[in-house]
């Protein structure tokens, strides 16, 4: 177990900066997971922490050592890969005995802790077996295997479940999850899927273009964006932005949409006339009579009813607008509504450098 | 059982109709070689397709070495294999790590070397063997196997490198960087994960540098000699310097020469099959 320090860690391929300045502490024991759009770095960060990839400026530190000039097997680290990356030649018990065999230890502990893993991931009848005769999440969990079996301080994760069909995907991110759990590993695990990163992790790094947008636990990120990148990136369905301009008058506010909507913003910070991007989550928004007061005005184009949940898109002025609702509406498209905002949800951002107003 | 389709019945049919021309023509030299071997001196060129009175006579000879020809048949067919396995296994030796530098450690300018290697075969060999004479005798190499060796090696390397650094390229990376964080040195990383992974290509270019050897005139001819030093090709060629070949002699003598090699094929063939990396990643 350790925690880990990177440190104004900056990668550049050639000319090219991938990694800005980055810097932040990963706690003893903790699951930090990694998120951000494809080529945001993410990847490139976790493979400078892995030593695969050279740090072009700034230091990484494992437990206190600072490990850039120290090499992969010293690190005391492991890794699962995105398409697991297990040696198609061995059998599962050797796949995973590989590293220990390496580091010659006894026969005895290499038995024992392999048994420990192969009975932690249920791959116990499977140890004769080759790669090629397994199915995907079988696979991953030899990688996982492979990983346990070495005790290491850290696990690293790269996508590790975007190879798997989607239902296998859920029932995968438990059995990772319950795994940290158990053994309580300081892991670091990266993911462009944000449902993922929400329901697994302790706490979340959101990265953009090279650069940490926000770090903090899912809900946190989820209540409190710290700017417009994180609140659309963070939640499905994402979070319905308007642009417009702060108008106040007595006491209460709203935020005037370039077609004349007006959107009702609350206690939400901001001065008057300010252009704003105004955020509202769709399950905050909810049907209302049309002619209610305050009430968004707005047409429904689609309907779409996934049992549990009824998502609804409309049309409100110039913006798409979607909303969740648990209940099932009794609506059609074209049927002009009314919407209600609950204004303490509203999220106001500076609509020149994205980030949230404070209240 | 699937219902046969007319398309499937007029594909096969158009394979065949190719196949068995192309079957026989290959097939039909064989015979012959095969044909005048087990005929008798005065038939042999009686045009039948079955001898009147079929004989091993003639292999008798060979195998008892009781021609003036034949004096030395089993020392030369011994330098022929010698020759053709020490090709064989230095080609793979000398490609293999050259493959795994290049395509897996990357090592700078390692493609630039492939080029180079591969530029040599613009020039044909066969106008390469005067050069390649000379600098052998200045090594002081004529007459010693070694040279032939040497000349083979350096024809048969360029190929044998760009066929297995496109193998090796094939394995996908992944596995390297999980070795190296499993604790692997490059050498074990060569020897316990890129050397299983590759036998199929392994064992398709050994049989071929091999093959390339035991095969070989120009080269054999002019770097050896020696009636005790040449190999059975040579000899084969020698027996064409008289008027009156013993032309029954020179074709049992090649069957026995051309079978070696079928055998290597037939031997080798199931480890030259693919699939040996299925299921290191998700593809």
């Amino acid at each position: 177990m350790a925690s880990v320090t990177f440190s104004n860690v900056e990668k550049s391929f050639g000319s090219t900066k991938v990694i800005h300045g980055i810097g932040f502490d990963i706690r003893d024991g903790e699951f930090m997971v990694l998120v951000g759009p494809s080529g945001c770095g993410k990847s490139t960060l976790l493979r400078m922490l892995a030593g695969l990839e050279e740090i072009s400026a700034g230091t990484i530190a494992i437990d206190g050592r600072v490990v850039n000039d120290v090499e992969s097997k010293d690190r005391d680290i492991a890794m699962v890969f995105q398409s697991y990356a297990l040696y198609p030649h061995m059998t599962v018990a050797d796949n995973m005995a590989f590293s220990l065999k390496l580091r010659k230890a006894q026969a005895k502990v290499i038995q024992e802790r392999m048994s420990r893993a192969a009975k932690i991931l249920n791959l116990e009848p499977y140890l004769a077996r080759y790669p090629r005769e397994l199915s995907g999440g079988q696979r991953q969990r030899v990688a996982m295997g492979r990983a346990i079996v070495r005790d290491p301080k850290v696990f690293l994760f790269d996508e590790p479940l975007s190879n798997l069909d989607a239902k296998l995907r859920v029932a995968m991110r438990a059995e990772i999850k319950a795994l940290h759990q158990r053994l309580k590993t300081t892991t670091v695990y990266v993911t462009h899927d944000q449902v993922e990163a929400m329901t697994m992790a302790d706490r979340i790094v959101v990265m953009h273009d090279g650069r940490v947008e926000q770090i903090g636990t899912p809900l946190d990120l989820y209540d409190h964006p710290g700017n417009l990148f994180v609140a659309q990136f963070i939640g499905s369905p994402a979070m319905n932005v308007v642009e417009g301009t702060i108008k106040r008058e007595n006491g209460t506010g709203h935020v005037l949409s370039h077609s004349g909507v007006r959107w009702p913003l609350g206690a939400a910070a901001g001065a008057e006339g300010q252009s704003v991007a105004y955020g509202i989550r769709p399950e905050h928004l909810s049907l209302t009579d049309a002619k209610a007061p305050a009430a968004v005005p707005a047409e429904i184009t689609v309907v779409e009813p996934t049992g549990a949940e009824t998502e609804l898109l409309l049309q409100a002025g110039e913006a798409q607008i979607v909303l969740v609702t648990h209940g099932r509406p009794q609506v059609n498209p074209g049927d002009r509504v009314g919407l209600a905002v609950e204004p303490a949800m509203v999220h106001v951002f500076d609509q020149k450098t994205g980030q949230r107003l404070a209240a | 059982m699937k219902p046969i389709s007319l398309r499937t019945v007029t594909t096969e049919a158009k394979l065949l109709l190719i196949g068995i021309p192309v079957l026989v023509w290959t097939l039909l030299p064989v015979y012959n070689l095969f044909l005048f071997s087990i005929s008798p001196k005065e038939s042999a060129f009686a045009g039948n397709l079955w001898p009147d009175h079929p004989t091993l006579h003639i292999f008798a000879v060979v195998f008892g070495e009781k021609h003036y020809y034949l004096s030395h048949f089993w020392l030369q067919l011994w330098n022929s294999l010698l020759i053709a396995v020490t090709v064989g296994v230095l080609t793979l030796i000398v490609a293999t790590c050259a493959a795994f530098a290049i395509s897996r450690l990357k090592v700078k300018g390692g493609r630039a070397v492939m080029n180079l290697a591969l530029f040599t075969y613009f020039i044909p060999a066969a106008f390469l063997a005067v050069p390649m004479y000379k600098t052998m005798g200045n090594y002081g190499l004529l007459n010693n196997q070694w040279a032939l060796i040497l000349a083979m090696l350096t024809i048969a390397a360029p190929y044998s490198i760009w066929v297995l650094k496109q193998a090796s390229d094939k394995l996908p990376y992944e596995l390297d960087e999980a070795a190296k964080m499993d604790g692997a040195s490059p050498l074990q990383l060569f020897r316990l994960v890129y050397l299983p992974l590759m036998t199929p290509s392994l064992v398709a270019i050994g049989t071929y540098a091999l093959l390339l050897a035991w095969n070989e005139y120009l080269y054999a001819f002019l770097l050896l000699s020696n009636d005790r030093q040449i190999t059975l090709g040579v000899a084969l060629g020698n027996f064409l310097a008289a008027d009156d070949s013993p032309w029954e002699l020179l074709m049992a003598t090649g069957l026995i020469y051309a079978l070696p090699p079928a055998a290597i094929y037939y031997v080798f063939k199931r480890y030259m099959v693919g699939g040996l990396t299925a299921g290191a990643v998700k593809s």
